[in-house]
């Protein structure tokens, strides 16, 4: 809108610019560091933590996926085994750690803080306190009993095979590794339910919401969905409104209100 | 000020939520310490007793208190019913999809508040704090719309509805400026200015709850008579052509303003505040237009000489009729484009969120008028004398042309042509604060509301501008431009209250008047510092 006669401009879109600031935002939280830097401290190392548990999930399936494939998973094998080997143990000791720290630390700032605190829920908590718990479950099995990802990767290979089991591997079935298996999965179905979906809503929100402005050029489809919009029939009940049940959007924008005649 | 306020004590009653001691505010530096321990004043005991006031020191709305039991059930049922319809379709189709993902998604991390002139101005007052509102909202929504709400409010955060809650809502929706400074800083994207926006329009469209400057002085009067200022058609052309002959003693330019030319090219639409507080605005523009040969016209048909909507701040449907009104006259008109002037929240009206309700025929294309008086600066058809600007000038930003509408750089080419002392404020841009008169305050002159505005919304604005002629003698002369009529009469009303006209010499004016000051063709000087209304 800064051009002249900016309606008959080609609307400039850059995939390269989007990127250039989704991916700071996205990984590195570019925005609380600008703005929140106290807060920074404490959900980078939440966020970014549970990015290279992702990313270790993926990495876990991957192994799994080769190894039912016949491809070994190991130090010392294949170029491509030894690659994923190696790398699931470094984004999966980022992730525990990093992500350990940031539960903590943020469940720490918002029980210290008081201008979170007021702001608080018991389902904030709750939800925090889950998340520290998965996390410190799972460090604490790949610290003692599980330092290669070895039995997390026969899980996701057990759970690709129904019940199967990789050659040469006897899972040990600890109690920690058990314990981290069924948090997760209850994490899983949980974040969906709750306000930290906005992990992945951010994308939607700033695609749908603060950057969409197509404009409604006429013929386009957004005028056909305004179109559609106004049809409805709103039952708004103050009397300047006019409306009951029956008149359009259109109907109410085109008669003008009781009061202003 | 109470540090301790939490969201779910907007139901508590008590005499007062919020209150602002001596000193509490933000210093001021040098020569405007003698403001440093200034308050509001006390809001007379008699004139509120019958109105609800509990929420802090100032009153805006007025809503009447319930006279029994039955009118206070029947309000909140109203209340709720109309929190309903914010989250249907049928009724909140332009902004629900945002609304929900407001509601569903916020951390509460507060970095919103951070950003917040108005928390930020009023010594970190809890419930002026961007999340308060929304929090009190949100905690609404789930406890008595979202389906098991009463079950799981214990653990999603509890909070009782009672006419304390409503109406202290009510007031608190007008002490934001709906400026968007929070929503441009929150990482996730949530727009808690949206938040109170939509409850001014759940008081309106249901309960038919708002400021009177806004709706009965306002849309209602806009539609009836043609003008928020009350002016009629005929009243308007007679300003304006007395406007005429002023611009040609006041220049020495022979200047004609045609009316209701049939298929000009250009439809320019005023804020009819100008044409009564600032006609210098209104002749600069036509002087501006006439001299570039600009096929151009104004309309003297009821609501064509007025661009103001201030729907655009409480309610949709107000905001639709007045934009189909003025969609209606520009076909009328045959003109192929509508160009917006000085004027911040028209822009946004007009351009942006009538985007989404003018259709077929009566979605001719608009425009800023900023974009236009760029082209004509840069393109050479008028010759500039800069050295008649020979000044300071800052620029404030209206937020609705450069946050909601990402025109920055068009006035600051001009600035850069026509006004050699140009300097910028800090921040600027899609970054600017709020003059403080945003969302309708400009206006707003009820109880000692003009005393919170410029303690209190407009002192960031006032901060920034002693900031940017900080290293300015203070003899010396200094401009403001606001290119926005309700940003001028924000800024207007801060000089004068701070005196800053007398102590620092700080005027303030539009962007238009600058331009045609500079004009190598004009016999003389359209700014005269010291004298009239700059």
């Amino acid at each position: 809108m800064e051009e002249l006669n900016w309606w008959e401009k080609e609307k400039k879109k850059s995939l390269y610019n989007e990127l250039k600031f989704m991916i700071p935002e996205i990984l590195f939280l570019r925005g609380v560091f600008a703005e929140n830097r106290k807060l920074w401290w404490v959900s980078f190392p939440f966020h970014f933590g549970l990015y290279m548990l992702l990313a270790t999930l993926f990495l876990l399936f991957m192994g799994a996926v080769g190894m039912a494939l016949g491809v070994r998973i190991a130090s010392g094998s294949s170029a491509c085994g030894s690659f994923l080997y190696y790398l699931t143990i470094l984004t999966g000791f980022i992730g525990l750690t990093l992500g350990t720290i940031g539960g903590l630390g943020l469940l720490g700032r918002r029980l210290g803080d008081q201008e979170l605190r007021k702001y608080s829920s018991l389902a904030d908590y709750f939800n925090l306190i889950l998340f520290s718990f998965f996390l410190i479950s799972a460090l604490l099995a790949w610290l003692f009993h599980d330092h290669a990802f070895d039995g997390a990767r026969a899980y996701i290979y057990a759970l690709l095979t129904i019940g199967g089991q990789p050659e040469g591997y006897s899972s040990p079935h600890t109690f920690l590794g058990q314990l981290a298996i069924v948090l997760a999965s209850l994490l899983a179905a949980y974040i969906p339910l709750t306000h930290m979906s906005h992990m992945f809503m951010k994308y939607f929100i700033y695609h749908d919401v603060r950057w969409e402005d197509t404009p409604n050029l006429k013929g386009s489809r957004i005028e056909a969905a305004v179109l559609q919009n106004l049809g409805l029939k709103p039952n708004w009940a103050a009397p300047h409104i006019g409306a009951d049940g029956k008149k359009t959007w259109v109907d109410l924008a085109t008669s003008g209100s009781k009061e202003s005649k | 000020m109470n540090p301790k306020v939490k969201p779910s004590d907007i139901a508590k009653p008590s005499q007062r939520l919020a209150h602002i001691e001596p000193g509490e505010l933000p210093p001021l530096p040098p020569p405007y310490e003698d403001f440093n321990r200034v308050t509001l004043s006390a809001l007379k005991e008699e004139k509120v007793a019958a109105i609800e006031s509990s929420l802090d020191d100032t009153v805006v709305i007025a809503i009447p208190k319930p006279k029994n039991k039955e009118e206070e059930e029947k309000h909140l049922r109203a209340f709720l019913s109309g929190l309903r319809k914010l989250f249907e379709k049928e009724n909140n189709w332009g902004f629900l999809q945002p609304l929900l993902l407001s509601m569903e998604h916020c951390a509460r991390c507060q970095t919103c508040s951070e950003a917040c002139p108005v928390f930020e101005m009023s010594g970190r007052q809890e419930i002026y704090r961007p999340t308060f509102r929304s929090e009190v909202v949100r905690r609404l929504y789930k406890k008595y719309i979202k389906p098991g709400g009463k079950l799981t409010s214990k653990l999603t955060g509890d909070i009782d509805l009672n006419w304390t809650t409503i109406a202290r809502l009510a007031e608190l929706a007008y002490r934001c400026t709906l400026c968007r400074r929070c929503a441009s800083v929150c990482p996730i994207g949530v727009d808690n200015a949206l938040i109170a926006h939509e409850i001014r329009k759940l008081f309106s469209q249901e309960m038919g709850i708002a400021p009177r400057e806004i709706h009965e002085k306002g849309t209602l009067q806009h539609l009836r008579v043609g003008s928020t200022t009350g002016m009629n058609p005929v009243a308007a052309r007679d300003s304006i052509d007395f406007i005429q002959e002023e611009m040609e003693e006041i220049t020495g330019y022979k200047l004609e303003i045609p009316w209701d030319k049939e298929g000009a090219e250009v439809l320019l639409l005023h804020n009819a505040g100008e044409v009564l507080s600032w006609p210098e605005n209104v002749g600069a523009f036509a002087i501006i237009f006439q001299a570039a040969g600009i096929s151009w016209t104004l309309s003297s048909e009821e609501l064509g000489y007025d661009v103001v909507n201030y729907g655009l701040w409480y309610d949709d449907v107000q905001l639709a009729r007045v934009a189909v009104k003025h969609a209606e006259i520009a076909k009328k008109l045959k003109v192929k484009k509508m160009i917006i002037g000085e004027c911040g929240h028209a822009h946004k009206a007009l351009v942006v969120i009538s985007d989404r309700v003018l259709t077929g025929n009566l979605n001719i294309p608009r425009e800023s008028g900023f974009v236009l008086l760029d082209e004509i600066v840069s393109s050479g058809k008028l010759k500039f004398d800069p050295s008649r600007n020979n000044f300071p000038v800052t620029l404030h930003d209206p937020c609705n042309v450069v946050r909601a509408m990402g025109i920055v750089e068009p006035q600051r080419r001009i600035l850069r042509k026509i006004a050699p002392k140009f300097r910028e404020m800090t921040p600027h841009g899609v970054d600017n604060y709020c003059c403080g008169g945003g969302s309708g305050f400009a206006i707003m002159s009820g109880f000692n509301f003009p005393e919170w505005r410029a303690l209190v919304s407009s002192r960031k604005k006032f901060l920034q501008i002693l900031d940017a002629f900080k290293d300015e003698p203070q003899d010396v002369p200094k401009y403001v431009c606001a290119p926005c009529s309700n940003c001028k009469g924000s800024i207007r009303d801060i000089l004068e209250y701070y005196h800053a006209k007398e102590r620092s010499r700080i005027h303030y004016g539009g962007l238009v008047e600058l331009i045609v000051n500079a004009m190598a063709d004009m016999k003389k000087p359209m700014i005269k510092f010291d004298e009239g209304a700059l």
